[in-house]
């Protein structure tokens, strides 16, 4: 282990030194790519271009630019028009309006009329969808006329105008049969070629209204991150998404360098329904044994926002409960003394090995445990085996994961429900169940962020997981590249990037 | 000859069909499937369920084999459940730089082990002998991740000799596509260096010691006639045999080069498959490299009895 470090060090060491070497380079070579065209880095492929049987963010932010949602947010996450122009809620908060843009064309010439969206929200609830439990609100879709969709629901719920902005809402051609690989939308772009593990580029889509600021977008898939980085220093690319360990590899060289708040949640889950874990005592002392700011700063250099609760740093209803339980590995040994474990215990920790950034923060908790007499069995797993041994199958300990970010609080929370067939936790508390009944009737603002809170706080004190970080993302542009932004919804809006003159 | 080779095809006939089945059998025993992978962290019990059915992946594993079965043999092998696209045209796609990578790193490497190894056989337990020797080793055992992205920060960001972003083909023009294949084929031929300079050597030593290079020098033939002609055709036997088998394992593809580069080749394209549990595409691209693991054992007989005589293919031992 010792002398992996050195020789990554080493390495680490050695790329740096070779990649300031070039530096003098760039700045003096003459940028390649002058047309108008953005050139992007991804790791990896889309999971295809249907975004309605996927839900890969790799495919998301590329299906944003080619099809539009209903509505869409803006940086601060605040609804704003897209294919719909405006939208009301009836009073009693059953019905939504949506007012479609005049004139709304696909991408290949076809009208998008009220009859579409219909059509398009019809499949997204359909069998093919992976969505269709989330839409199954929607009990009706009237078209009175060619411009307009009446959503009505049974009941009323709250969360249900966002529910229209996500990537994966968006209206597609449904008469296409090939979404996969041929996207038809009524987004700014129109795809011009995919290979595979190579490159995927956008056109203009000419039947597209609005502003946009380049020529189309070529997306390079480079799986490993220190060759976008020399690909960058090339010329090569305009645009990357990097890892706060390699943040320094770029500054001081005039990129755009832009941080933004991931509105997402890093975690460690522990397993509430398993011997000896089902014990508060075991679980806050895992809590206090390790010090998450070191995490924090060993595995993403200090790029990330302490959390203590299931709940991300951007949305209003936040509170700061991240030292609800401090690094206190005393107080951790004599907590597990109480429960019964002072000669210590054995937990398995599964890690999912295509995350290595998950890899490397169960490794540094895993030393920490090891510090208070909780020995951990460390077991790498593939994602795919992840996703249905422990994360459905729900066979673990302890594990480290990612969740992304929602626009409404319920969605994020909705996995503590104890009857959730997504709650991996095993987590189950009649509080919390009763908060979120009620959260989506209610219709008074104010009453609603005291719910959101208090379910923060009670997660917060009664750790069905180990809450270690908001994550902070960096994309780095070349110097002349600007309007790259960030949502809070895993989306790319490509169509405001530009190339200054 | 003719007769050998069609007994040949047959058995590999069979060694395919075999291939196909215990992969299907793997995939199907191991945890995870397309589904679960598309739903992601969105995962529940009900909509994995939903989703397994849409695609079919509900059904007992031996029908869907059947099914992929019977469509191959009409050389239809599917479409890839992640692009969307036909496996064929998929690994199609790839033929090109798997191909021109195998090609060309196998060509390097042959030239210079086989001066190497002809080098050091010729300066036997010298100086020369002992740093050749030591020299391929230590090269070939450094890390292929770590001596590709040290060559693509150097050779690609520092000296800009070659783009840093792969792979251009050779439709899009061929001067850049022997320049974004060049360093990755050295970097590969780097790795083989060591087994084959080693087999050069040795072969040639052998043959060195043998009788008829006493006659030779008798009879008064020049050094140079004597090596090539009789030491070095008796010499290249077990390295043609080798060569065979390192192109066969390059053809079925070199992930870590390929993903440090950029290079869409047949290795990131079989590891996709597996991680997405794409069993069309994975089918595929195992059919693929099977195919070529046993036409290269195939061709690489066929040449080592063309360079010796003694050797006769088949029982008939016609040629």
């Amino acid at each position: 282990m010792k002398k992996a470090f050195i020789f990554l060090t080493l390495l680490f060491a050695l790329s740096s030194v070779f990649a300031g070497g070039s530096s003098e380079k760039t700045a003096s070579a003459p940028v390649k790519n002058v047309s108008n065209i953005i050139t992007m880095a991804i790791p990896v492929d889309p999971d295809g271009l249907d975004p309605h049987v996927t839900a890969s963010a790799s495919t998301f932010q590329i299906t944003s630019n080619i099809y539009e949602s209903l509505i869409t947010v803006d940086e601060q996450g605040n609804l704003i028009p897209a294919l719909a122009e405006s939208w009301s809620v009836s009073d009693d908060g059953l019905e939504i309006t949506f007012r479609l843009r005049d004139n709304a064309l696909f991408s290949d010439g076809r009208k998008c009329t009220s009859a579409e969206v219909k059509a398009s929200f019809e499949r997204l609830r359909g069998e093919e969808s992976v969505r269709q439990n989330d839409y199954a609100f929607i009990t009706s879709i009237d078209t009175p006329d060619e411009r307009t969709v009446v959503f009505g629901m049974d009941s009323l719920n709250v969360a249900t105008l966002s529910s229209f902005a996500y990537p994966w809402a968006a209206v597609v051609d449904v008469t296409q049969d090939n979404l996969r690989a041929k996207p038809v939308g009524t987004g700014p772009y129109v795809l011009k070629s995919w290979t595979a593990q190579q490159s995927l580029v956008l056109d203009r889509n000419p039947n597209y209204p609005y502003e946009v600021r380049n020529n189309g977008v070529k997306f390079v898939i480079m799986p490993d991150l220190t060759a976008e980085i020399t690909a960058l220093n090339a010329g090569e690319v305009d645009l990357i998404l990097i890892t706060g360990d390699l943040a320094s590899a770029v500054e001081g060289r005039g990129y755009n360098i832009i941080e933004v708040a991931g509105n997402g949640l890093q975690l460690m889950a522990i397993n509430c329904a398993r011997e000896p874990l089902s014990d508060l005592r075991v679980r806050q002392a895992i809590n206090l044994a390790v010090n998450k700011d070191e995490v924090i700063d060993a595995v993403w250099w200090g790029y990330g926002r302490k959390i203590g609760s299931h709940f991300p740093v951007v949305l209003k209803e936040y509170v700061d409960l991240s030292d609800t339980y401090g690094y206190d590995p005393e107080r951790a040994k004599a907590l597990l003394k109480e429960a019964g474990y002072e000669n210590g215990l054995t937990l398995r920790l599964d890690l999912p090995k295509n995350y290595q950034e998950y890899v490397n923060a169960g490794l540094v908790i895993a030393a920490s445990l090891e510090n208070v007499g909780i020995h951990v069995d460390v077991n790498i797993v593939e994602w795919a085996y992840w996703l249905s041994e422990i994360y459905v199958g729900r066979n673990y300990d302890l594990t480290v994961v990612g969740h992304t970010g929602r626009l409404d609080p319920y969605a994020l929370l909705v996995k503590y429900v104890s009857t959730g067939s997504d709650n991996y936790f095993n987590y189950s508390n009649a509080r919390v169940d009763e908060l979120l009944g009620i959260y989506q009737s209610e219709l008074d603002e104010a009453k609603r962020v005291e719910y959101v809170q208090e379910i923060q706080r009670i997660l917060a004190q009664e750790v069905p997981a180990l809450y270690i970080q908001d994550p902070i993302q960096i994309f780095v542009a070349q110097k002349d590249v600007f309007g790259f932004a960030s949502y809070p919804i895993n989306i790319y809006q490509m169509k405001d990037v530009y190339r200054a003159r | 000859m003719g007769r050998y080779v069609t007994k040949r095809l047959l058995s590999a006939l069979a060694v395919l069909f075999f291939v196909t089945l215990i992969t299907f059998l793997v995939l199907s025993v191991i945890p995870g499937d397309q589904a679960v992978l598309s739903l992601g962290l969105d995962a529940t019990s009900e909509s994995i369920e939903a989703l397994r059915s849409s695609m079919g992946l509900d059904r007992p594993f031996y029908v869907r084999y059947l099914e992929w079965l019977f469509s191959a043999i009409t050389f239809d092998f599917g479409t890839s459940a992640v692009y969307g696209e036909s496996v064929t045209s998929l690994i199609a796609s790839r033929i090109p730089v798997t191909f021109s990578l195998t090609l060309f790193s196998i060509a390097v490497a042959t030239v210079i082990s086989a001066l190497l190894g002809l080098f050091a056989a010729l300066s036997r337990g010298k100086g020369a002998d002992g740093i050749i020797r030591t020299a391929v080793m230590i090269t070939s055992s450094l890390p292929s991740f770590w001596i590709s992205l040290l060559a693509l920060i150097f050779f690609c960001g520092h000296l800009g000799w070659f783009p840093v972003n792969g792979y251009i083909s050779p439709a899009e023009g061929f001067a850049g596509f022997l320049r974004s294949i060049t360093l990755p084929s050295f970097i590969l031929a780097v790795g083989e260096l060591a087994l084959m300079t080693r087999m050069f050597r040795s072969s040639l030593v052998r043959s060195l010691s043998e009788d008829y290079m006493m006659a030779c020098e008798v009879k008064g033939l020049s050094r140079a006639r004597a090596l090539f002609h009789y030491a070095g055709r008796s010499a290249i036997i077990a390295p043609i045999t080798l060569i065979g088998n390192q192109a066969a394992k390059l053809f079925g593809g070199t992930v870590i080069v390929e993903t440090v580069f950029s290079l869409p080749g047949i290795g990131r394209l079989l590891l996709v498959a597996v991680e997405q549990r794409d069993t069309a595409l994975l089918q595929g691209v195992v059919l693929f490299i099977t195919f070529m693991v046993v036409l290269m054992n195939l061709l690489t007989d066929i040449a080592v009895a063309a360079a010796d005589p003694m050797i006769r293919l088949g029982e008939e031992g016609g040629r």
